[in-house]
């Protein structure tokens, strides 16, 4: 029996909104840093008066909404669900009041883009922004990447949605404030480390392939962290194929891989049990369907002669395809061109791996790899049964960070998150479709806002009706958090609807 | 009080895990773009053969 | 002779309404198989320069639809302005082989350019803050600072009539 909602419930999640609105609203002055830099005095108002609107709001909810006691799961629950839609709304205002967006409902759709780590863009002129500006937008995805893991860790494992999550015994036994503590520390740690590494090699490389040195240096800094937060923005139009470069490119593959690593892997990598690069379950699963799908797309665009040699196919199919896979978008493609000239399968194919994505616990959205290798198991000890005795006991496991039994709890949960992602995607390719764009155009974009991957073949732009940006938002969204999370506050919400707020 | 001596021996001695894991990381990654490129020359050699 | 028919070509370009003549980004990016392998005129805004030893790479923009163009550097150093922020690039006419995804250059799609001249020189865009914006701005910071202050000061006040129940 589920109870009925009361005002404290509603005041619990009202406070801790507030007080995570804070955080937005520091967040949002960091840019007028990079804007003193490059000069650009003219958008630092729009920041200062964006971050106060937050203060005023946040402060505010903290005020009406206080109380003293500390959040449940059903909250923290709704917390993490609530807290990209109050984030993707505070921060749209400098995008729009400097006019980057169309509309308000663009700059929402860029802030929720970066947020979840999608990469999707609405901006019409990408190349003239402001540098704070596109600063603003690659930082928001590394936050963004930083905060899921931290949200997902700490509050959606406990819940044991997503079942595989469910089994880390940090989050079993522990509270949920040291957790957050703690784990924030080591998270953000890890992704300064790499953002910092990868930075510094995308500034050289950029600056040996020609470029000035402080275009070099912003560009590196910019890609880093879209890219190890597998993003997918970028300071250009072109994404990474303004560079004309197979090293950028090397360096944006090596991060944007590293980027989709699961987070407990880079943990138990870097205090010394590297053996796990070999037994890990995700990085296998992930080894075999990226290998599998350049296969088939390299394949397809060479037999239709689309491309012709080694170094095409590499650092178009391979490129697309792990860009696609890790759920970054970095594209070495212009949208129009994957449309209009690759045939029907390797676009396919990119639209499938999109909605898989990489590993667990890391930025990157879809089903995730854990899950693809669980099932997959799951899948063949289910034939070890039918063809075994009925006396014989066929037990399952799979080795991530520790050995686990497969149980069928495990394969339930992860079958439970894998149909709720295929369901959502037919109902955003049902939805795309309705508004006249073709089925291959529909399951691209679906998949990409789902899956959180940034790739298009041209349906999201600015001419993209408003309808179908709002449901590329709930998309990208729900994607972000696995499904579960945006249910459990729809029940919420019907749960009050139905029976009202108890005092 | 003085200034400890950066010792870079020592840094290295005290981040070795840390420093190991992150070439680990980057030598996976490495490896898997290696065997992405590897199947581009086997699809090359397959259709020179056709 | 190539050179000074190219100059004639461009000057009845800027003579005639824009794009005559010229394809456009998003035709050329669109049927790029068509036009594959074929000489084409583009025409368009310099969004960025990478010098490559004798050569460059320089992306133009036309109307959001960017291709990277393959020139000598001798054609590069001649471009003044890169769009961005601050600044509208120069505007160049490019003419060469357009290719969908060129061999020597990874697949990239893009124009190995014969010629590119610049068409109308680029300038710097002034951006000056807006008064009513800062001020507008400075009002709301300290509202919210004074908010922030006085909220923290009504919480205790009630926290002093109301104390929170030891449990």
């Amino acid at each position: 029996m589920i109870p009925s909602l009361t005002r404290e419930d509603l005041k619990i999640i009202g406070y801790n909104l507030g007080r995570v609105g804070n955080l937005f609203s520091v967040l949002m002055l960091v840019p007028t840093i990079v804007a003193a830099a490059y000069k650009e005095f003219d958008i630092i108002p729009h920041f200062i008066a964006a971050s106060a609107v937050a203060f005023i709001l946040s402060n505010l909810a903290i005020y009406f909404f206080h109380t003293k006691n500390g959040m449940e799961l059903k909250h923290a629950v709704c917390v993490a669900a609530l807290v990209w839609i109050f984030g993707m709304l505070l921060t749209a205002v400098p995008l729009w009041s400097t006019r980057s967006t169309g509309s308000y409902l663009d700059a929402n759709f860029d802030t929720m883009s970066g947020f979840t780590t999608t990469g999707l863009t609405l901006i019409p002129d990408i190349d003239h922004l402001p540098h704070s500006i596109n600063f603003f937008r690659h930082y928001l995805q590394f936050i963004g990447g930083i905060g899921i893991i931290v949200v997902t860790i700490t509050v959606l494992a406990k819940s044991e949605m997503g079942s595989v999550l469910a089994f880390k015994a940090e989050a079993r036994e522990e509270g949920i404030r040291p957790s957050v503590v703690r784990t924030s520390r080591m998270i953000l740690g890890i992704a300064i480390t790499f953002m910092v590494l990868g930075a510094v090699l995308l500034a050289i490389v950029g600056i040996s392939e020609g470029m000035n040195v402080g275009t070099s240096i912003f560009d590196g800094v910019a890609h880093s962290m879209s890219g190890f937060a597998t993003g997918g923005f970028s300071t250009h139009s072109q994404s990474i194929l303004f560079y004309h470069s197979v090293w950028y490119e090397v360096v944006a593959l090596i991060l944007i891989i590293v980027g989709g690593f699961n987070f407990a892997f880079h943990y138990t990598v870097l205090s010394g049990k590297r053996s796990e690069v070999f037994k890990n379950i995700e990085i296998k699963t992930f080894f075999i369907t990226l290998m599998l799908s350049t296969l088939i797309i390299a394949a397809a665009l060479l037999f239709f002669n689309v491309y012709s040699s080694p170094d095409t196919l590499f650092r178009k199919a391979f490129f697309q395809a792990a860009s696609a896979h890790t759920g970054t978008g970095f594209a070495t493609v212009h949208p129009l061109q994957m449309s209009g000239v690759w045939p029907n399968l390797p676009q396919m194919m990119i639209a499938m791996i999109m909605l898989l994505g990489a590993c667990a616990n890391s930025t990157c959205g879809g089903i995730k790899a854990i899950r693809i290798g669980i099932l997959v198991k799951a899948f063949f000890n289910e034939i070890k049964k039918t063809l075994s005795p009925k006396s014989a006991f066929v037990r399952e496991k799979y080795h991530h960070i520790s050995d686990t039994p497969l149980t069928d709890t495990i394969a339930r949960g992860a079958a439970l998150i894998a149909i709720g992602y295929i369901f959502l995607f037919f109902i955003g390719t049902a939805v795309t479709m309705l508004y006249g764009y073709g089925a291959t155009d529909s399951m691209y974009d679906t998949s990409s806002a789902l899956g959180n991957v940034g790739l298009s073949s041209g349906v999201t732009s600015p001419a993209m009706p408003p309808g179908l940006k709002v449901t590329y938002i709930f998309l990208m969204w729900a994607g972000r958090l696995e499904i579960m999370a945006v249910l459990a506050l729809i029940g919420f919400v019907i749960l009050a609807l139905r029976r009202g707020i108890k005092r | 009080m003085g200034l400890r001596k950066f010792s870079l021996r020592a840094f290295l001695k005290k981040n070795f895990d840390f420093i190991a894991g992150v070439l680990s990381e980057v030598g996976l990654a490495a490896s898997i773009i290696a065997v992405g490129m590897l199947i581009c020359l086997l699809l090359i050699a397959i259709k020179s053969l056709l | 002779m190539k050179k000074l028919a190219f100059l004639i070509a461009v000057v009845l370009l800027l003579l005639v309404p824009a794009h005559a003549g010229a394809e456009s980004g998003k035709a050329l990016i669109e049927n790029s198989k068509g036009f594959d392998g074929k000489t084409v005129t583009f025409q368009g805004e310099i969004i960025g320069v990478m010098m490559r030893g004798a050569n460059a790479w320089v992306n133009v923009s036309d109307n959001g639809y960017a291709i990277g163009i393959w020139c000598s550097a001798e054609n590069a150093k001649n471009i003044s302005f890169t769009g961005d922020y601050t600044h509208v690039g120069d505007t160049v006419a490019v003419s060469g082989i357009f290719h969908m995804a060129c061999q020597e250059h990874g697949g990239d799609l893009d124009i190995h350019a014969d010629n590119l001249i610049v068409v109308t020189r680029g300038r710097e865009v002034e951006r000056t803050p807006s008064l009513p914006l800062v001020g507008l701005s400075a009002v709301l910071m300290v509202v919210a600072i004074f908010t922030i202050l006085w909220l923290r000061y009504r919480h205790k006040e009630m926290e002093k009539i109301v104390p929170w129940p030891v449990t």
